[in-house]
């Protein structure tokens, strides 16, 4: 009997343990990890070994060696990470490369249409298996509901990216192997940090490039707009409560109980606040609903792995907040101090429309995320991501050195060199540029002079005697040359010239020391402005002056060198042979890639001459032409297309002198030869 | 117990021999864990914390922080009783590029007493032990039988930035630190090229690796109590994320926390005209010049409200009827006390985001000139955008700062007689003002204007935009141009306005430039007709 109850009692206790390790072993809790089977690691109580060395931390003293340990083999699918399942020795020169796997014949979807395309124009892609290091499979499309079938070679996966813009509807029928995956709203408990990428949710319609920009058009919220608002059973936005965010404006909160104001039908919501809780499955199409409109998403408990969420910091846009605390999270809200809503509001706007407003931005965030992975310690760093004007136009290639870049001198407290490089283009026959040379190099901020030679004629005997180095370059005799990152450009500042194009020292002082203040813009003299033309229903634009322009010509313009490396690397090359074969087109080019990363306009600074010379800066743009010729009509529309939208920001301003033509001594003028009649 | 519900354990050095353990012997359940060498599969992310293995030498050395730069050796490996694979392949590193890679391990032959955990050797050469660190550039922390090694601390003390080879290690603090400004991870694999991966990294990208390594390593690193308050410190911003800290609290060195402005209003974007314009007009008694004002501010076509701020309380507005009748409405807010920061307050009436500011007397702005105004707000709405420029000079024979109000070449401010600017600086002004600065305008009743300029200035980072050519304004320092007196005593006190707001500022932050704004065909040979702004510059 005794011993039939001691047994009792030792199975009891057996069960409990046995319990005690399966709980350990996988832990009830949310978020974790996956159990992933551990072998040989049985739990048990600690042997400790160790208190000769945890005694080490109150007496310090010689600490035991670790016990040697091999190398770890790579492991099985079920564990992948970055380090172990990813080869990047196939990624040479560091440089990604992705190959599609072809689809099987049978029609194909317009999500997998657009996808393809947006692949096909990024620069990592490659019509070559042999090359890519990476390969990229689509995986299904929703509609048909048909999966596809494993792709060849597959490999077990390895480098491979298993995409899908949908959440799966089919069951996969392949073993994912080693692949990777890149998903809509993947669940939290299946994704791999670092090694899947979570996509954004996006609708069926979401268009290729381009797409339509954010819908906030001013920083901060409206008086009287709502604090929150709801998602709808059947797609809509509810506006719930009081107008009271416009009460911390105010300094001082009553709690307002107005009823309820019900807007249905609302596709994108009109309030401070989006409340989008976590068990919907569309909760991730609202989140991004919530980005355009400006309405900075509270997201409860979200399931999902919120989009590139291995780059994207968050906590800059939305709030993510637990359920269990409603009243404290409501709280929250309304107390939430204005310069928080203020920035988060923002943020929503530019992460929106740096990564989400197209497919096309969608797959380049996705391919630049894992590009990033490959580069290492040369990855963008956190900034680049997180501010304007984003990753994907911040290349890392160009400088992993934030100051380096014309964007964010304000957050590292720095500023522009005060120096700049002259870059004078001689694209066609006619008198060298001699006059010319001796005006910029007598400006006190120019380090150096550098013709770009690119015609025919034969190089002037002799050079005027300057005070900076003068370097003579050949080019290639195409016009996009204009704008190669050469390494001979060792300043922020280029100001870039035209052998036809006349200044005074005067003028390049003023406008490099205005250029300074905006060392993102372009600042030039002479302007063209764009307009819609009803009749054509297409873009014009015209040299003719007028009270607005919305383009500086770049045969005289101040702009950081970062463009050059932009123009010749980030933009399509189609693009650039359109502009090498009607050369009118380079500066139209040059001010859309500007304007399409500043989305500001240029700006104008005083230029005496325009009254006198009949053709002073040749409006058609290198080589010569008359002055008031509208250059070729086309280029701005197929920019536009290939842009996906019309980039173009106009300006009513010109900056002058702060004594400029006013009624005072001349002398008392700093820029007093700007002011000569 | 209650199954480590809410508990948090600590565990500073985890595993042990033989399978040495990432997470912790016995079944954590429920609990938080806090651990010295997680790897990825063991770590449940965003909820155990991945800490530092505290290095007692951080307590026992003290390496003053050496600054950035090339230093002796590019690459070292401290670290003692290494794999032997590990050690073949960083000693053919050693064996290619000679000097410039130096490989320690331990010292056989040391005389008693000499502690061998503070010695390293090469050969027969004697090192001392964490200061070899600070002659390397990078410095190898390489997996041992743990995860997590106490190395990593000190590689960062000495400010030599660690190149981490270890797969899976969860990096300490991973969840709020950005480990790839201050570090180098490796993945084992690709060991034999580690070389050449560091040597593609920029100068100046590893001076700020070196700076950011000795930062972690103050704030996170360098005691026992840095270690657990951080750790508190995230388990807190999980549970009030809308309070959490930022990643550049976490992340920044307090250097570039200091010198760095986040401007409020950072998104480019060029608000609607539609929107319009709220005038303020802050008055006392002047009614009859104040009506005029009225009057020619309702010209402008963007005004959307005017609203007048009534500043004596010992006199009632004028009558409802009085007034002039203009198409916008008109609203009068009368004060509880006659303050010059009265003119600042968030006022619910304002609804748009443009206000103007403007004195009860400035009567000789055009309606192009105000609008004009407007649009350049427009394209630059987080600025002041003002008429009349000022400019602070530094007089070196005083040592001190000095107001000018001279024809000068450069401007530092506008006054806010006439100014556009965004109504969040209300709020700023009114609420965030720093220091005494608004008690001293009201008891001063002066430089309001001043201190407006320089909280926008401070917290944008960007200069004032001046608007349109000179003209001559009715105020106290315009005298002095019209040649009649100079009023000394108001130039003294806005210059000393000026030292006051600097110091309790900590710094200068008023940004000099060059230029103004101006219609684009201002004085060109064009026909005056077809100007947008024809009225503009007329005295």
């Amino acid at each position: 009997m005794q011993s039939w109850r001691r047994k009792s009692l030792w199975l009891a206790l057996s069960a409990s343990w046995l319990l005690l390790i399966l709980l350990g072993g996988f832990p009830l809790l949310r978020p974790a990890v996956p159990p992933r089977p551990r072998p040989g690691a049985p739990q048990r109580w600690p042997r400790w070994l160790d208190a000769e060395l945890l005694q080490s931390f109150s007496q310090p003293g010689e600490l035991p060696e670790d016990a040697p340990r091999p190398p770890q083999a790579s492991r099985g699918s079920s564990s992948c990470n970055w380090e172990t399942c990813f080869d990047t020795s196939k990624c040479r020169g560091d440089d990604l490369k992705v190959f599609v796997h072809p689809v099987a014949a049978g029609p194909i979807s317009e999500t997998r249409r657009k996808i393809l395309a947006s692949v096909e124009g990024s620069r990592y892609h490659t019509f070559s298996p042999a090359e890519a290091c990476l390969r990229l499979f689509l995986s299904l499309d929703p509609p048909a509901g048909e999966c596809s079938p494993v792709p060849t070679p597959w490999n077990k996966g390895r480098n491979h990216l298993v995409l899908s813009l949908h959440p799966a509807t089919c069951p996969r029928t392949f073993q994912l192997g080693q692949a990777m995956v890149a998903e809509a709203s993947p669940t939290v408990d299946s994704f791999r940090p670092g090694f899947d990428v979570a996509l954004p949710l996006l609708p069926e319609a979401h268009p290729l490039r381009g797409g339509a920009p954010g819908q906030l058009r001013q920083h901060s919220p409206q008086p009287g707009v709502a604090l929150l608002a709801l998602e709808e059973e059947r797609g809509g936005w509810r506006t719930a409560g009081t107008n009271s965010s416009a009460c911390p404006w105010a300094g001082h909160c009553e709690q307002d109980p107005a009823p309820e104001q019900m807007r249905p039908g609302e596709t994108l919501p009109n309030a401070t606040f989006c409340l989008i809780s976590g068990q919907h499955a569309d909760a991730s199409s609202r989140f991004l609903q919530a980005l355009q409109a400006g309405c900075i998403p509270v997201l409860l408990n979200p399931r999902w792995e919120l989009p590139f969420s291995e780059v994207i910091d968050w906590t800059k846009a939305a709030i993510v907040a637990d359920e269990r605390l409603p009243l404290q999270v409501l709280a929250a809200l309304q107390e939430m101090p204005p310069a928080r809503v203020l920035a988060l509001r923002q943020q929503t706007q530019f992460l929106w429309d740096a990564y989400f407003s197209s497919v096309e931005k969608v797959i380049h965030t996705m391919l630049e995320i894992i590009q990033d992975r490959i580069f290492g310690a040369s990855a963008h760093p956190s900034l680049l991501w997180n501010s304007p004007p984003g990753a994907l136009l911040a290349l890392p290639t160009f400088s992993t050195i934030p100051q380096n870049f014309p964007f964010y001198h304000l957050q590292q407290g720095s500023r522009p060199e005060g120096r700049f490089s002259a870059l004078i283009w001689v694209g066609a026959p006619g008198q060298p540029p001699l006059k010319l040379i001796q005006a910029v190099a007598g400006s006190q901020h120019c380090a150096q002079i550098l013709v770009l030679w690119s015609t025919e004629q034969p190089l002037p005997s002799r050079w005027p005697e300057i005070a900076v180095p003068l370097t003579v370059m050949d080019g290639h005799r195409k016009v996009s040359d204009r704008f190669f990152p050469y390494g001979a450009i060792n300043t922020d500042a280029i100001l870039s010239l035209d052998a036809h194009s006349s200044l005074s020292t005067s003028e390049v002082d003023f406008a490099f020391v205005v250029w300074q203040s905006f060392p993102e813009r372009m600042v030039g003299f002479l302007t063209w402005s764009h307009f819609w033309d009803e009749a054509l229903g297409g873009w014009g634009y015209t040299a003719e002056r007028a009270n607005e322009f919305s383009m500086v010509l770049t045969t005289a313009a101040f702009y950081h060198r970062y463009y050059h490396t932009l123009f010749t690397h980030f933009l399509p090359k189609a693009l650039r042979t359109l502009a090498d074969e009607a050369p009118t087109c380079v500066d139209v080019l040059m001010n859309f890639l500007v304007a399409a990363v500043t989305k500001l306009p240029p700006i104008k600074v005083p230029y005496g001459k325009q009254q006198q010379e009949a053709a002073p800066l040749a409006p058609g743009g290198p080589g010569s032409g008359p002055k008031h010729q509208p250059p070729a009509p086309d280029c701005i529309n197929q920019m536009a297309a290939a842009f996906g939208h019309m980039p173009l920001v106009s300006s009513r301003l010109r900056l002058d002198p702060v004594l400029f033509k006013d009624p005072v001594s001349v002398q008392r003028k700093k820029y007093r030869s700007l002011e000569k009649p | 117990w209650d199954r480590g519900t809410n508990h948090l354990l600590f565990n500073m050095l985890p595993g042990g021999p033989p399978d040495y353990n990432t997470a912790l012997d016995v079944p954590r359940d429920r609990a938080l864990l806090a651990g010295g060498g997680f790897s990825t599969w063991t770590y449940r992310q965003g909820y155990d914390v991945s800490i530092p293995v505290y290095s007692p030498l951080s307590a026992e050395v003290d390496l003053p922080e050496k600054g950035p730069g090339p230093r002796r050796h590019f690459l070292l490996s401290s670290q003692m009783g290494l794999h032997p694979e590990y050690r073949e392949d960083l000693e053919a590193l050693q064996a290619k590029h000679g000097e410039s890679v130096l490989v320690l391990d331990k010292c056989t032959n040391l005389s008693e007493g000499v502690l061998s955990v503070r010695k390293r050797c090469h050969k027969h050469q004697v090192f001392d032990y964490p200061q070899v660190l600070q002659e390397a550039t990078f410095c190898v922390v390489l997996r041992g039988a743990r995860l997590g090694q106490a190395a990593l601390s000190d590689v960062l003390q000495a400010g030599c930035v660690p190149v981490v080879i270890a797969d899976s290690y969860v990096l300490p603090f991973s969840e709020v630190l950005d480990w790839k400004r201050a570090s180098v991870v490796v993945p084992e694999e690709k060991m034999s090229d580690v070389y050449s991966i560091l040597q593609s990294i920029p100068q100046r990208q590893i001076e700020e690796m070196q700076r950011q390594a000795r930062w972690f390593w103050e704030a996170y690193f360098q005691s026992i109590k840095a270690i657990a308050l951080a750790t508190l410190q995230i388990i807190n911003d999980r549970i009030y994320p809308y309070a959490a800290i930022s990643y550049e609290e976490w992340n920044d060195p307090p250097a570039v926390k200091w010198s760095s402005v986040s401007n409020p209003l950072f998104l480019p974007l060029i608000p609607p005209q539609s929107q319009g314009f709220t005038a303020i007009v802050l008055t006392y008694d002047r009614v009859e010049s104040l009506f005029r004002v009225i009057t020619e501010v309702s010209k402008v076509p963007s005004l959307s409200k005017l609203l007048v701020v009534w500043n004596n309380q010992n006199k009632n507005p004028p009558e409802d009827s009085l007034w002039p009748k203009i198409r916008v409405p008109l609203k009068v807010v009368r004060t509880a006390e006659n303050k010059l920061s009265n003119r600042f307050f968030p006022y619910d009436e304002i609804e748009t985001e443009a206000v103007l500011a403007i004195d009860d007397d400035i009567i000789m702005l055009t309606s192009d000139e105000l609008q004009f105004g407007y649009e350049v707000w427009r394209e630059f709405p987080d600025r002041l955008v003002g008429y009349p420029g000022r400019l602070h000079l530094w007089d070196h024979e005083m040592s001190k700062w000095k107001y000018e109000s001279e024809w000068t070449n450069e401007v530092s401010m506008v006054l806010t007689g006439a100014a556009f600017y965004h109504k969040y600086f209300n709020y700023l002004y009114t609420y965030k003002m720093p220091g005494d600065i608004k008690n001293w305008v009201d008891a001063h009743m002066n430089c309001e204007d001043i201190a407006m300029n320089f909280l926008v200035a401070n917290v944008t980072g960007k200069a004032v935009i001046k608007v349109t050519p000179r003209k001559k304004f009715k105020c106290p320092e315009c005298t002095a141009i019209d040649g009649l007196s100079l009023d000394q005593t108001h130039m003294v006190e806005r210059s000393e306005c000026i030292n006051k707001f600097a110091s309790v500022f900590g710094t200068m932050p008023l940004k000099v430039v060059e230029h103004r704004a101006d219609p684009v065909l201002y004085k060109d040979d064009f026909p005056e007709k077809l100007k947008s702004f024809p009225n503009i510059g007329s005295l």
